[in-house]
């Protein structure tokens, strides 16, 4: 970033070993873009899991997505794309400098976040209840396919994988609305808000492939 | 801290707009039943569009410095080399003697 | 003080001369003491010997098992464990000298010593972060002895499906502490390369940086890009157990060699997690005892760039016979085959570095010269490895093991003791004993062919590995290996023996005993608490023995730019006769 006049080197939240704040900023981001492909991999191990059965098994996986329900699913993806959009909000308001939105919008993206983890919750039981549980405890009926449980392992990894995730981002976002309130950030520094953004965005980004993976087949 | 880039609200807006209109696209041709590979292939191209604005513009690569949407890209690419080279052999494989 | 200033196009620069100190009252070790602020400490230096202290312990228990599994292998039948405990014995010293040795070993402690010292800054990007991935190894590592302790494992360190997934024994508790122990490897991955794109002193442009930061910098984008796949993967082999959840289970509708194909996307590469770094080493320690600027360069950090990509294109040649398609095997030897040239040119241009120089044979020196001839070996048998055709027949014999030990122990290990050798007085201010340090490498190399060579002529007819019987026309060739374990053993002993006297009757080091370019020997010997006291600009490269001594004094100096952004965006022409000194 090529404006460098800002006297900003005495923020509270400034580390001696870096040079001034925008090196610090710019640094913590790359950290956390580094820690968003280490993520990918990680997903994309089941992804590729995924994909290998989905090419040996195509019967079995449309058969199979009957069985979820694509409202629901559709609804959580709008949720999910709702809380981006307040976090990127929230980011705007610090650099706006305005205190009491960057609370508000990070106050609604905890709720959103929670929203979408009480219809997993629901959506989950409701399989429960039909006998669709992982693994070897799988005993539903409804599917003429021997490998039934296989696509509801991976449902349940990849869904579940992904939920840990909402819930570990609703507990960075919890922080930073309680850092927020006690009025850390400002235009001069709101590191942590950005960066846990990222981190928020990734989580929207493999929720918008989860959906149409799993709830849009035909 | 000067010399980021700030959204406007109205990016903001629009982006998340587009996102809205797009997951209604990709759910709605569902109904028309695209014949087999393609219906797969347009809801992914959807999502690609989707994560792409997604990445773009709330993660703010379009700004950003070139470095950090090389690493995700080679997050991507990385991916891309697991998956292929394991459909390699899996796509490939002789069907293993009844006998054994 | 002289004082001397370089213009460049964009900015002025004051730089000052400034001679280290070769004993300065104050330094990292004494300015915080007390065990609370070791154990809290963020910082680098002492991190890294914390990892140093850590991997060398938990090299010294491998190492143990390892002579207990040679012990028992003395006689063709039971010679005094049972054929339980030898299972379970190959598994831990295969996992703890992997995961808990190897791929720590250079980047976690050699690495977080020295790589910011040879960036010029004052720590790494996230000091807490590396403080945590600490811990983290700490906590995998009692995470995987508690395993030990409770029931054991005897998958073999590579915990192959549908056996890991359906074997009794404390195999979910050891897949956990592996994966924690990722986490801390990825913290490394992510902290070393944020650091060194972004905390580059001014004047240190990317052609300026040094060779073991060029290796660091491969080893990190192979730690951050594998290491996830194997954390899923172990995940996945813990679901399986837990939840039987039929993606490796061929009973549950999974596929075994699946798992094989996950678990090698990251140990494949992983293998160069622990000797890429090696490579850095080597390169340093070439330079600095040549007294010659590396031949080579770019071809030398390149290369290691391009052994982290093909090194994720070649992970099938461990499947040689999994049963997975030909097509897939026949793509997998071709591309193992291109291994062969980035480490090739590695070799040839080492080589070139040593020929027309002034030659110093220090300890140091002599290891790498010991890697030199062990990597070869496993190398050139790497590349026998690979063609199929050869590897149906030597697949799981005694052959690998002898290929993967002639790398890792012989090039990645004497690598790391040359490292240590080259670096122990910076980190502690104390000479070892030189004559001991050179008879301890004659004996570790005389150990090390003892053992292994045999190993590779019994693998070719036919002993396989992880055999607790064997027929008895291989018992003089195990003999043999186990006589040279006990000689290795003994080298390696004497070395923790003078390195460790070195502490308390060592002479003391001066500030660059071996006359390096290289940065990190410009500082005081044992370095300040926060490495330099100014921000240095870097004016010359870390391999430039053309130019005089003082030149290189003149390197660090405070900067009265505004210094403002990127460090490295400041530039610093590289011209001598643009600083006059006064
Ligand atoms: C020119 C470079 C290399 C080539 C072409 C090569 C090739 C191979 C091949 C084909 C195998 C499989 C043999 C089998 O299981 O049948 C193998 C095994 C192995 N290699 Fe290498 N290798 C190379 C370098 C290295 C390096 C640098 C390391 C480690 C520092 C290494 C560590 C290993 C290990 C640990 C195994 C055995 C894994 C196991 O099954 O437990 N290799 N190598
Ligand atoms: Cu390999």
């Amino acid at each position: 970033m090529a404006d460098h006049s800002s006297s900003t080197t005495h923020s509270r939240f400034f580390q001696h070993h870096f040079v001034d704040a925008d090196q610090q900023f710019e640094t913590a981001k790359m950290g956390m873009w580094i820690f968003l492909v280490t993520e990918i991999l990680m997903f994309g191990g089941l992804f590729a899991a995924y994909i290998v059965f989905r090419l040996w098994y195509p019967d079995l996986f449309t058969q199979a997505s009957t069985q979820l329900n694509t409202f629901w699913g559709g609804v959580n993806t709008v949720v999910l794309i709702g809380s981006s959009l307040t976090v990127a909000m929230a980011i705007k308001s610090a650099q706006l400098n305005q205190k009491k939105n960057i609370a508000i919008n990070l106050g609604i993206t905890l709720a959103l976040a929670a929203v979408f983890m009480v219809i997993k919750y629901f959506e989950w039981t409701h399989k429960f209840e039909l006998g669709i549980f992982p693994g070897q405890f799988y005993d539903f009926g409804g599917i003429e396919h021997e490998k039934a449980n296989v696509f509801f392992s991976l449902y349940y990894l990849m869904t579940g994988l992904h939920g840990i995730h909402v819930l570990i981002g609703m507990g960075l976002m919890g922080w930073l609305l309680w850092r927020s309130l006690k009025n850390h950030f400002d235009s001069e520094y709101y590191t942590p808000i950005e960066i846990t953004g990222l981190y928020w965005h990734l989580v929207d980004i493999i929720w918008i492939f989860l959906f149409p993976l799993f709830y849009l087949i035909e | 801290m000067s010399g980021h880039h700030i959204s406007t609200d109205k990016t903001l807006l629009s982006v998340a707009a587009a996102l809205l209109a797009l997951t209604i696209l990709t759910v709605g041709v569902t109904y028309i039943h695209i014949p087999a590979p393609w219906n797969i292939i347009t809801a992914m191209g959807i999502a690609v569009v989707k994560a792409g604005l997604v990445a773009l513009f709330f993660m703010n690569l379009y700004w950003d410095e070139r470095f950090n949407s090389m690493l995700l890209i080679a997050g991507l690419a990385f991916f891309g080399l697991l998956v292929a080279l394991t459909l390699l052999d899996t796509l490939f494989r002789a069907e293993v003697i009844p006998a054994f | 003080m002289d004082t001397a200033e370089s213009s460049s196009t964009s900015k002025k620069i004051q730089v000052q001369r400034f001679k280290p100190d070769d004993n300065p009252d104050k330094h990292y070790l004494n300015e915080e003491t007390g065990l609370w602020a070791w154990l809290t400490t963020v910082d680098h230096k002492k991190i890294g010997v914390m990892f140093l202290s850590a991997v060398t312990f938990f090299f010294f228990i491998g190492g143990i098992m390892a002579l207990l599994v040679r012990t028992e292998l003395w006689t063709p039948a039971k010679t005094f464990i049972e054929a339980n405990t030898y299972n379970q014995l190959f598994t831990l010293h295969g996992a703890i000298m992997v995961f808990l040795f190897l791929v720590p070993a250079v980047p976690a402690a050699l690495g977080n010593f020295i790589l910011p010292l040879q960036l010029g800054a004052k720590d790494v990007a996230f000091p807490k972060l590396n403080l945590l991935s600490f811990y983290l190894y700490l906590t995998g590592a009692f995470v995987a002895i508690f395993a030990i302790l409770n029931g054991g494992i005897d998958t073999g360190w590579t915990f192959y499906t549908p056996y890991s997934s359906t074997t009794g024994g404390a195999v979910t508790t050891m897949v956990f502490g592996v994966f924690i122990i990722g986490f801390s490897s990825i913290l490394t991955g992510v902290n070393f390369i944020t650091t060194i794109h972004k905390l580059r002193a001014p004047g240190l442009t990317w052609d300026k940086l040094s060779l073991f930061s060029w290796s660091l910098y491969a080893t990190s984008i192979i730690q951050i890009l594998a290491t996830p796949v194997l954390a899923i993967t172990l995940a996945l082999i813990g679901m399986e157990r837990i939840l039987g959840i039929g993606i490796f289970d061929p009973a549950m509708g999974g596929d075994p060699v699946l798992f094989q194909h996950f678990f090698w996307f990251y140990s494949h590469p992983a293998v160069y997690i622990m000797i890429v770094p090696g490579f850095g080493v080597v390169s340093e320690v070439i330079s600095t005892f040549s007294r010659k600027h590396i031949f080579g360069y770019w071809a030398i950090a390149l290369s290691s760039l391009a052994i982290a990509f093909i090194s994720f294109l070649v992970w099938g040649h461990h499947m040689f016979v999994s049963g997975q398609a030909s097509l897939a095997s026949m793509v997998f030897s071709f591309l193992t085959f291109l291994v062969g040239i980035p480490t090739g040119i590695k070799m040839f241009n080492w080589t070139a570095t040593l020929y027309k120089g002034s030659i110093d044979i220090k300890s140091p020196l002599l290891y790498i010269f010991g890697f030199f001839f062990l990597f070869l070996v496993g190398g050139l048998t790497g590349i026998v490895l690979a063609s199929i055709a050869l590897d149906v027949h030597l697949h799981d014999t005694y052959y690998v093991v002898a290929h993967f030990h002639f790398v890792m122990v012989g090039g990645m290990v004497m690598a790391l003791l040359a490292g240590v050798h080259y670096w122990w007085p910076k980190i502690t201010g104390r000479m070892y004993n030189e004559v001991m340090a050179k008879i301890a490498c004659g004996i570790i190399f005389v150990g090390f062919n003892v053992t292994f060579l045999p190993q590779f002529v019994m693998g070719s007819q036919g002993m396989p590995r992880r055999y607790f019987n064997y027929i008895e026309q291989f018992q003089p060739f195990h003999q043999v290996s186990t006589i040279g374990s006990y000689i290795l053993g003994l080298g390696f002993l004497m070395v923790f023996y003078y390195l460790v006297k070195s502490l308390f009757t060592g002479k003391k080091a001066t500030a660059n005993p071996w006359g390096s370019r290289a940065l990190e020997w410009q500082i005081n010997t044992r370095p300040p608490l926060h490495n330099f006291h100014h921000i240095p600009v870097i004016i010359n490269g870390p391999y430039d023995y053309h130019k005089p001594m003082e030149e290189f004094q003149l390197g660090l100096a405070e900067s009265t730019g505004d210094g403002h952004g990127q460090q490295s965006d400041i530039k610093v022409t590289s011209d001598g006769k643009e600083i006059n000194a006064e």
